[in-house]
């Protein structure tokens, strides 16, 4: 706060006023110069309290309706392969209670939902939205980088990080030569990475499907995230 | 001390000014606070009724692709009212926070997701939305 620091270094040429008061009892200027300091620090911190209040609540919603339209579009993908899985689950429990299909399909729809668990938490935690770049250069240029130190720090970096995240977990679906469900693209059985990744579960499930002597349009349901 | 009343008035109105610089710079921080804020909080709501939406849209498709081949009176039924659920969901913008009808169109959603179940005679094994509790949000 630059400005602050100059105005209080220099309050008698700051306005005219400002000097009067001071100039009229010479011995009391330093105890008067420290409480009009004070009193001007005060009114500063009040309206900078007062400037956050009422930017936080001038662009929450706006915030709520973009967050919710991406996590909404993001995570439907998992929500729809868990609810393809839970139906084969039934399924075959319909048909034979001791189906051998039974456990290995439990096992990849937990791995849906620790994979969805996982993308939400990044999401939560990512930066916002890159036109608030623009506030933030604005912040820049108001000397209040002290004071602005989660949004403005995590920008750069923070979306680099979001990127790398995506690739290792959504990238690959957006490529459709290496589409999860296109046949002769599976992955063996009982090779389960520390950390499915959807794509790895689609096509396990999509594995699973053929196995079954099922149609494939089973799999046509399940989007991609992010699309 | 010769005018004190334009004095008082200075001081004032230049305690105005050093509050209305310091809601200024509070704004913009302010703005950028709430967006982020903001956004969390939309992406937990979104991802919640996205993963809902997304489990009985695959659960019902799913369903209904396994029942195609099927020709009693009885699967025809459950074809019919699983083309009901599927069809409910295709209209439904669940995506669009400022849908007005969010909350009451997901919750006949449910209530048909919960028929859909019964007529199968199966429980969907899955629970709504990422460590939540089934069913709300």
């Amino acid at each position: 706060m630059s400005w602050l620091r100059a105005a209080c270094a220099r309050p008698g040429q700051d306005g005219s006023a400002d000097a009067d008061v001071f100039d009229d009892e010479a011995d009391e200027t330093l105890p008067a110069q420290r409480e009009w300091k004070k009193r001007v620090e005060r009114r500063v911190r009040e309206g900078y309290r007062d400037g956050v209040d009422a930017g936080k609540a001038a662009v929450l919603q706006q915030g709520f309706n973009q967050g919710y339209k991406e996590g909404a579009e993001i995570i439907v993908s998992y929500g729809q392969l868990r609810g393809t899985l839970s139906a084969l689950l039934s399924w075959c429990g319909l048909q034979d209670r001791g189906s051998p299909w039974i456990e290995p399909l439990s096992d990849l729809l937990d791995a849906v939902g620790q994979c969805e668990q996982s993308v939400l938490q990044r999401l939560t935690a990512a930066p916002p939205q890159p036109h608030v770049a623009d506030l933030l250069d604005s912040i820049q240029d108001m000397d209040l980088c002290p004071s602005a130190p989660a949004c403005e720090k995590s920008e750069e970096e923070g979306l680099g990080r979001f990127d790398t995240d995506l690739n290792t977990d959504c990238r690959q679906e957006a490529d459709p030569s290496r589409s999860p469900l296109s046949p002769g693209h599976r992955t063996q059985r009982g090779s389960r990475p520390a950390k499915p990744s959807f794509s790895w579960i689609a096509e396990q499930t999509a594995s699973i499907v053929e196995q079954l002597g099922l149609s494939a349009d089973i799999l046509q349901n399940i989007g991609r995230p992010g699309n | 001390m010769d005018q004190p009343p334009d004095l008082f008035d200075a001081i004032v109105m230049a305690e105005e000014r050093y509050h209305g610089e310091g809601y200024q710079e509070g704004y913009a921080e302010g703005s950028c606070l709430g967006l982020t804020e903001g956004r969390r909080h939309g992406v937990s709501h979104g991802a919640n009724v996205g993963s809902e939406i997304g489990c009985y849209q695959g659960f019902a498709f799913t369903w209904k692709c396994l029942l195609s081949e099927c020709t009693t009176e009885k699967d025809s039924k459950k074809r019919r009212m699983l083309d009901s659920l599927l069809g409910m969901m295709q209209k439904f913008p669940y995506a669009d926070p400022t849908y007005a009808q969010l909350h009451e169109d997901l919750d006949r959603i449910r209530g048909k997701f919960k028929q859909v179940c019964s007529l199968l005679s199966v429980q969907p094994n899955f629970r709504v939305g990422p460590g939540r509790s089934a069913l709300s949000f």
